[in-house]
């Protein structure tokens, strides 16, 4: 390295060090971004900088991560067929999953090889591998108990191979599976690349089926330090009534599923995961009135409140509007979530993300929502939130095509521990190995 | 004989030019010249029998044996799918001998569109040997000439341990969809093609890597063995059942199989020392 690329480097790290300083003084002065990202010099492959590649969440716990977790930009849902068939295999398939995932949600450096032989690591994020706010959920579909002999007594009560609802138009290579991996970070980048390490780390016992990528528009930060829902592509909030993921009374009722009850005693502290691939029909969309709109979802489009509130968070109070003059009977928020202490028993925590694919035969953009969310009791859950939707005015612009429903195990406890152990344990299997 | 002999002696020295650093198995380049020898063999004699079969292949479409033609177009590949990482070595006779359709732009209709293909799809898609007889006469020239370039061919070392990885990629990339014979669906006798080349080279290095990773070695051979017995549940008389015959589990257990022979085989150069 010569001595000017050397000063020109510092100068291009000192330069980047005081982005922040000039961003707030050029949007002080008035200057447009697009003038402010042009005064911050570089060159056009510098890679994009961020700040948050060191966030990291913890995996270990009584519930899985990423699920009260806030959700992050990118977001994706794989799914696998299982080839794991004796407890002896499917022991190695949930250790090594938990020994992976809890490399990657930490970050760090992976192991160097004789140069002969194929990396240990795709090395797409670097020789060293930032944690990036990375999560890996890992789910079990029915057909994961129910084709092994030696599981099926231990399924789930409420789990289920998803059924086509009315509206639905359901592409089999985009549903179901045996193992559905939630994987969501800061960018789609990190995203790959801890798919791309547990296909290189598990190709005998698992197969990837589908997978569906997605993401969430950011917002910058408000000055009180306030959020918002986030948007879908239809241009609407979405998650405004969900309910508090930091009040952990309130998951243990809605998302938990309990102590006691029907459900096998190893799924204390999992939970159903459903996952809807919906087709959003974005232009057609786009030519619908925006009173329309608003109709059809039941909020007002820029703020996102109900029909009577100001804020995205009011409460509307459908008792007052017993005949829907306020708003409409058939308004998808109305339809979804009556509001009634009823319809408390059918609270779900949705974690959704957009995505967008191509384009159809018929030249319109292949995009829409993949749907997820979460419930300890799924038939209470999304199947009766999805019973009430069905009809709904909205259906003209949505077509759900794929999606599964899944059993979330609860969380490894610390680093002996693995996700799905109690599973195991409560089939009477002895663990082969006492360490991961 | 004679031509084999010096092609025998060249390999030896393209073997110790490539291999200059210490082997992380300690195989010795010398140690390699045996069995590449043997696939040297086992290439031609390959070869050979794609001429002979290629030859009773195409005289049956150019006579208008229409059924005769269906029959022989699976096993008449097979000898080409076993050798395909050196057949591959020339990509302008690959691509005339075994391109699919969607390599070319017009596709079906598209004029550089010939060689099995091309004729599997005017054969079990048009069901007529009509028009065929030009892709026939093509088809039979360049597996002659391919058969007249292996013979003049030193096989590069890399290649061939390398060619065990190749074949597995091919089949976990394009083949194991039932993309590959998608008029005849004769795929299983690809696969079986594929899964024979890779095990020939994987066999004929195993003494050279079993004394330092004999778990390596159990393990590949378990996950052949694995694609034998499932693929042995389709054997028909004449050869294999159709690829939509082939369940979804295994499909899944053959994707599986193919996904973890190609990780490890990946490694195999290395384990011998060759970059």
């Amino acid at each position: 390295m010569t001595m000017s690329d050397n000063k020109l480097i510092t100068n291009r790290r000192n330069m980047l060090l005081g982005v922040g300083a000039a961003a707030g003084s050029a949007l002080a002065s008035g200057l447009t971004t697009a003038r402010a990202a042009e005064n911050q010099g570089g060159q056009v492959t510098d890679a994009p900088v961020s700040d948050k590649m060191q966030e990291r969440q913890p995996f270990y716990g009584p519930h899985q991560a990423g699920i009260v977790t806030p959700r992050p930009a990118a977001g994706m849902i794989a799914s696998f067929h299982v080839l794991a068939n004796t407890p002896d295999d499917v022991e190695r398939l949930f250790r090594t999953l938990s020994n992976r995932i809890a490399f990657l949600m930490a970050g760090g450096t992976p192991p160097a090889l004789d140069d002969k032989l194929p990396p240990s690591d795709s090395g797409l994020l670097g020789p060293v591998v930032p944690p990036d706010n990375l999560t890996m959920t890992v789910s079990l579909g029915a057909s994961f108990f129910d084709q092994r002999d030696w599981l099926a007594p231990y399924k789930p009560a409420r789990l289920s191979r998803m059924k086509a609802f009315p509206n639905d138009a359901l592409d089999a290579d985009l549903c179901h599976g045996d193992l559905g991996l939630q994987i969501s970070s800061n960018t789609p980048d990190t995203n790959i690349h801890a798919l791309r390490d547990i296909l290189k780390n598990l190709p005998d016992l698992m197969v990837l089926r589908w997978k569906q990528e997605g993401s969430v528009p950011v917002l910058p930060p408000k000055p009180d330090g306030s959020h918002e829902s986030a948007r879908n592509f239809l241009g609407f909030r979405d998650g405004s009534a969900n309910p508090d993921a930091t009040d952990a009374a309130l998951m243990d009722k809605i998302v938990w599923v309990p102590e006691g009850g029907d459900e096998p005693a190893w799924t204390h502290g999992g939970t159903y995961q459903a996952v809807r691939i919906i087709r959003n029909f974005v232009e057609r969309w786009d030519r619908t009135p925006l009173g329309e709109q608003e109709r059809i979802i039941g909020r007002k489009k820029p703020t996102g409140a109900p029909f009577g509130g100001s804020s995205e968070h009011d409460v509307p109070d459908y008792t007052k509007d017993p005949e829907g003059t306020v708003t409409p009977l058939d308004a998808h928020i109305r339809m979804a979530n009556t509001r009634t202490l009823a319809s408390n028993a059918n609270l779900i925590l949705r974690r959704p993300f957009n995505y967008s694919n191509g384009v159809s035969k018929s030249g319109q953009l292949e995009q829409g929502l993949l749907f997820i969310c979460y419930q300890a009791d799924l038939e209470k859950g999304f199947i009766t939130v999805q019973n009430q939707l069905n009809g709904e005015p909205l259906e003209e612009y949505i077509k759900p095509i794929g999606g599964g429903f899944f059993f979330t195990p609860p969380g490894p406890l610390d680093e002996t521990d693995f996700v799905g152990r109690t599973l195991l344990e409560a089939t009477g299997h002895a663990m082969t190995r006492t360490k991961s | 004989m004679m031509k084999l002999k010096l092609t025998l002696s060249v390999s030896l020295l393209a073997v110790a030019a490539i291999m200059p650093r210490v082997a992380m198995a300690e195989v010795s380049p010398l140690d390699l010249v045996g069995p590449i020898a043997d696939y040297k063999i086992y290439v031609s004699e390959n070869a050979e029998k794609l001429v002979t079969n290629t030859k009773a292949f195409t005289d049956a479409v150019k006579a208008g044996e229409l059924d005769k033609a269906k029959a022989l177009f699976g096993s008449t590949r097979m000898s080409y799918e076993a050798i395909e990482p050196i057949a591959e070595l020339f990509s302008d006779l690959d691509g005339s001998i075994d391109s699919r359709a969607d390599d070319h732009e017009k596709a079906e209709k598209d004029p550089e569109f010939t060689g099995f293909h091309r004729i599997e799809y005017g054969l079990f898609a048009e069901n007529s040997t009509k028009d065929l007889a030009p892709f026939a006469d093509k088809l039979m020239a360049d597996v002659t000439e391919l058969n007249k370039r292996i013979t003049d061919l030193t096989l590069p070392p890399e290649k061939v341990v390398g060619g065990a990885a190749v074949l597995m990629e091919e089949v976990a990339a394009t083949k194991i969809s039932g993309e590959e014979d998608r008029y005849s669906h004769t795929d299983l006798w690809d696969f079986k093609a594929n899964f024979d080349g890779s095990r020939k080279i994987f066999d004929l290095v195993r003494p050279l890597v079993e004394k330092d990773d004999s778990a390596f070695v159990t393990k590949v051979s378990g996950n052949f063995d694995k694609v034998d017995t499932t693929l042995a549940k389709y054997k028909t008389a004449e050869g294999y059942q159709l690829y939509d015959k082939l369940t979804e589990d295994d499909r899944a257990v053959l994707a599986a199989a193919v996904n973890t022979l190609a990780e490890d085989l990946s490694t195999l150069r290395g384990k011998l020392g060759l970059n």
